[in-house]
């Protein structure tokens, strides 16, 4: 199975209307209702913010990657959102626990293990492609659906360079024992 | 250094396969070998064999949920850390590792 079983330009949008985390997932959710991917938007972001209580979804560069396994679900898949407005979300990377984000990845994945069992793999390779740095960057910068699929379906040397990679880590001791 | 890791998260759908490929990139950009188990929503995948594991220098668990199959290692140098440390700094963990591993020959 390709990842365009899991990519679909319907569920990419580039305008995605709000000011706060709530309204954009509540946004994105009514553009996965209008697409026949969940028959409710209340119990699929009630499903998304059980996932976002247990941590921070946001990975910098402006991404957040908020999921979750719902009942809710009828397809499995991946909503790309690029935020008209930054947005205020909890972060695994910012020092003070926040980041704005502009771009949201939503993963829609049914709780039914045996019907989202075909999918987990490519949606497992689709998350793998946000570790790249370069890659991420990009996407953070993209500025059409066809660039963010590029992007996405592209291979790793096939991405080019980049000026500057965004929240580049800086290299510390870390305070570890083993 | 030979370097195996678990990544393992509390949904499993997205940071055990962001976190999987952060750490292998950070570890070959610093000249090292690393291979990694993903425990996730889609089973075990890429899984450590015992050859992998008795020639690895270090383990490393980044995780927020339990690993499945630590007995596999008994005997080894165990480092243990959130999901989010690995996500946050991969490169400063293998580093720091490094570090420490040298210090302790």
């Amino acid at each position: 199975m390709p990842l365009n079983e899991i990519l679909n330009p319907d569920i990419i949008d580039l305008e995605v209307q709000g000011e706060t985390k709530d309204e954009v997932l509540r946004y994105m959710a009514g553009v996965l209702l209008k697409n026949g991917y969940i028959n409710d938007v209340d119990t699929f972001v009630k499903d998304i913010y059980e996932r976002e209580a247990e941590g921070p979804t946001g990975m910098g560069s402006g991404i957040s990657i908020p999921h979750g396994k719902s009942n809710s679900v009828l397809r499995n898949g991946i909503m790309i959102g690029k935020t008209v407005n930054p947005v205020r979300w909890e972060s695994s990377i910012s020092d003070d626990g926040f980041q704005d984000s502009h771009l949201i990845f939503l993963f829609c994945v049914s709780a039914d293990k045996e019907f989202a069992k075909n999918h987990m793999m490519l949606l497992s390779e689709l998350a793998g492609k946000l570790g790249n740095d370069v890659r991420v960057t990009k996407l953070s910068q993209a500025t059409s659906r066809e660039e963010i699929m590029n992007l996405l379906l592209c291979e790793d040397d096939e991405l080019g360079e980049v000026d500057k990679i965004l929240d580049e880590e800086k290299i510390v001791d870390l305070d570890i024992d083993f | 250094m030979n370097i195996v890791a678990v990544t393992a998260c509390t949904a499993g759908i997205a940071h055990t396969y962001i976190v999987a490929e952060k750490l292998q990139k950070a570890a070959e950009e610093l000249g090292h070998k690393c291979k990694i188990e993903t425990q996730g929503s889609a089973g075990i995948e890429n899984e450590l064999t015992a050859e992998d594991i008795a020639n690895a220098d270090v383990v490393i668990y980044a995780h927020d949920i339990a690993i499945r199959g630590t007995s596999r290692f008994a005997g080894k140098k165990v480092v243990d850390v959130p999901i989010t440390t690995a996500l946050k700094q991969p490169k400063s963990l293998i580093t720091t590792i490094e570090k420490k591993l040298a210090a302790k020959k």
